[in-house]
């Protein structure tokens, strides 16, 4: 009876399944198997037929200077932006964590950018920012200040701020969410042991916010890595390939330069080296969750 | 008995109802997807598509339909989809830049009349002497500069030398005639016009660079190197890490790090170079033909803008052709081309023109120029100066490699002499 009871659940779990598991292989694994293969093709587009490679495109982009540069760039990128926007948007969640009026408002503001397509962003900041007809040069300007936002010795600095423009609302709504869900009473307890705010912060706070915070910073930096749309409106990757970024360097190989072939093994090399980051997340998620239930 | 009937009955019914839904299909026209870009091309073309499916397309038994992809994926898109062998788009939009690398899926082009078009805009869609693709706009690049600032050289004579000697360690005079500009002139008069080196300088920079790292910009380099005298290829081989090539690449060099330019300009392209001068921020610039609408009529340059050919030892610009080409795979073949064959005609291409399209075709062109005085300079730069790089297949990866390559230089990262055999080398690779 208990036998035949478990396989009905097991199968009514397959069947109740089967609708996303069919969307996943859609939409997720069968995309991914295309191009795992087209990585191991000779895929070229000025070239009508396409044949079996094999390793060709992977040993070809290990002597990529440009993949390695463009690679190097979207670590330091993402690296820069995900810390700074992590402690920013913690710091303005702890600000935010306590009643004050206009809070609602200010609340719902904080949340515009990431309702902003990251493209459609960069298209604005390019017009706002325009040395010639931009509201924020001509402001720096009348007030007498001479800076160039997008020269090229502060053009690093200018995606990464406006980068914390766009995505510190992400880490902000997290840690926010976060810091709702701590119990009341471990802030009496502290306020009873003769604990300062200080002391709150580092020694109760963060300690148990610890698994929260590691998955704010390991969803935000993966999500930099992918790093596409506003650089490359902003800048194309220039001057040169110093902002390059890996997202980039595997568009421009398939879509400029019509090489289908090396652009995959480069998605496939990124795909490589962002997985190992996957069971930290899945670990974080589950002791956030209590312990792996 | 009652069942044979019955049978008859049903098989009548079914054969009126098969035949109402068929019937109308019959009749129906053909339906052909064209893929276009949108802005002025695009808005042109739907008028010529309206005017078609409303009148000649109803007698070919054809109807055009337009489809605007984004104006800067609209290649990457296509690149995929050809690689695809997809039909879902019976005709692509292509360019001489990209022809050679979309003909193995373009079919081949028959009956197009080389006399109606300008020479260089038909001849840059041949590959392999077979027309692959029917020219739309024209695009080349004229030396834009403000009449009222260049009118005033002359007054200002020994400033400008001066001037001249310290920024460029030349003696030369003013040259009020940009027509006859060499690339020294072009720079000192652009030093006479930044403030830093000009106080009264109307203008805060003398000079808009379009230094991005972007294709586009290697085409408007480009002339500077071919009016020194340049090239990419010699004999088949790259030429650029040579005395020509790199002193090419100085001028660029020149304007960013003698602050000719702005700054900022290391991100600038087609957009940022129009506004710098309509802004009034700056003088002069080597820009698209299709700028001359909105200079001519637009803040500090309405008005007052001048064209030239651009500077050189020998004025030589870039031509280009926007266009269209028949789908391999399309499984409308023979519709598709009775549609391009109304669109070789003198009345559609006349339509495009009035609708704000740059036909190739001379005739459209000199019958307008009281509605667009730059198009008697098209023709005349066309046929005088035009050139169009012939480096086959790889053409289009070409450009976007040297912008790679080249663009640190153009905006002061490096020099020359570091990326001059880079570029040589970078061409040798998509040869």
């Amino acid at each position: 009876m208990s036998v035949t009871f478990n396989k009905e659940r097991k199968v009514a779990g397959w069947l109740l399944s089967a609708p996303l598991l069919l969307m996943l292989a859609a939409l997720l694994i069968w995309p991914v198997y295309l191009g795992v293969k087209t990585s191991f093709t000779h895929d070229v587009l000025s070239e009508f037929a396409t044949y079996g490679a094999g390793f060709e495109n992977y040993k070809n982009l290990i002597h990529q200077p440009n993949f390695w540069l463009s690679l190097r760039f979207t670590l330091l990128y993402a690296f820069i932006a995900t810390v700074a926007e992590v402690i920013l948007g913690f710091a303005l969640a702890l600000l935010f964590d306590r009643v004050f009026p206009g809070k609602r408002v200010l609340f719902s503001l904080m949340l515009v950018p990431i309702m902003i397509a990251p493209s459609l962003m960069a298209v604005m900041y390019r017009l706002i920012l325009n040395e010639n007809i931009g509201i924020i040069p001509g402001f720096l300007q009348r007030i007498g200040i001479n800076f160039s936002i997008f020269d090229q010795h502060n053009v690093f600095a200018s995606l990464i701020v406006l980068d914390l423009l766009e995505f510190t609302a992400f880490t902000f709504l997290l840690s926010y969410s976060a810091l709702q869900n701590m119990p009341s009473e471990i802030y009496e307890a502290a306020a009873i042991d003769g604990a300062n705010a200080r002391q709150v912060l580092t020694r109760v706070v963060l300690p148990m916010l610890k698994p929260a915070i590691a998955i704010i910073f390991l969803l935000r930096i993966l999500d930099s890595i992918r790093t596409f749309d506003s650089v490359f409106i902003l800048t194309g990757g220039g001057p040169g390939t110093t902002t390059q970024t890996v997202g980039i360097y595997i568009y421009k190989t398939a879509f400029i330069y019509g090489d289908f072939g090396l652009a995959a093994s480069a998605a496939v090399v990124l795909v490589l080296l962002l997985a190992p980051f996957m069971p930290s997340i899945i670990k974080q998620f589950n002791l956030n969750q209590g312990g792996g239930k | 008995m009652r069942l044979k009937k019955t049978s008859i009955a049903l098989v009548s019914a079914l054969s009126l109802v098969v035949g109402l839904a068929v019937l109308p299909a019959a009749n129906a026209a053909t339906t052909v997807k064209m893929v276009l870009w949108p802005g002025p091309e695009g808005d042109a073309m739907q008028k010529v598509v309206d005017a078609y499916n409303t009148s000649q397309g109803k007698k070919d038994g054809v109807t055009v339909k337009m489809i605007l992809l984004s104006r800067d994926n609209t290649f990457a898109k296509e690149a995929a989809l050809m690689k695809s062998k997809s039909s879902e788009y019976d005709i692509y939009f292509t360019a001489s830049y990209l022809v050679g690398q979309h003909a193995p899926y373009l079919s081949d082009l028959k009956g197009v009349k080389d006399s109606l078009y300008l020479k260089a805009s038909v001849n840059s869609l041949k590959v392999a002497g077979k027309q692959k693709a029917l020219p739309l706009d024209t695009s080349l690049h004229f030396m834009y500069y403000r009449k009222d600032l260049i009118a005033s050289l002359s007054a200002n004579a020994a400033k400008y030398t001066s001037i001249a000697k310290e920024v460029l360690g030349k003696d030369l005079k003013p040259n009020t005639n940009p027509a006859t500009w060499s690339w020294d002139d072009a720079l000192a008069t652009a030093a006479f016009f930044t403030q830093k080196y000009n106080p009264d300088s109307p203008t805060k920079y003398g000079y808009a660079l379009p230094a991005k790292n972007l294709l586009y910009n290697t085409m408007i380099w480009n002339d500077v190197l071919w009016g020194l005298g340049g090239n990419w290829l010699k004999n088949g081989k790259p030429n650029l890490n040579t005395a020509t090539g790199k002193a090419a690449i100085d001028v660029y060099n020149t304007i960013y790090t003698k602050g000719l330019t702005s700054p900022e300009s290391s991100q600038w392209e087609y957009a940022e170079t129009n506004s710098a001068l309509t802004s009034g921020n700056a003088a002069m610039a080597l820009q698209w033909n299709a700028a001359y609408s909105e200079l001519s009529t637009t803040g500090a340059t309405k008005d007052q803008v001048g064209i030239a050919a651009p500077p050189g030892k020998g004025a030589r610009t870039h031509v280009h052709a926007l266009a269209v080409g028949l789908n391999k795979f399309s499984k409308n073949q023979a519709a598709s081309a009775k549609w391009m064959a109304y669109l070789a005609t003198v009345p559609a291409m006349k339509k495009y023109a009035t609708a704000g399209g740059v036909p190739s075709m001379p005739s459209i062109l000199t019958g307008m120029v009281a509605k667009n005085a730059s198009f008697a300079n098209i023709i005349e730069y066309a046929g005088k100066y035009g050139y169009s790089e012939s480096a086959g297949a790889r053409e289009f990866d070409i450009y976007a490699a040297l912008a790679e390559v080249l663009s640190p230089a153009w905006s002061g990262q490096k020099t020359s002499s570091d990326v001059a055999a880079a570029a040589d080398a970078a061409i040798q690779k998509l040869l």
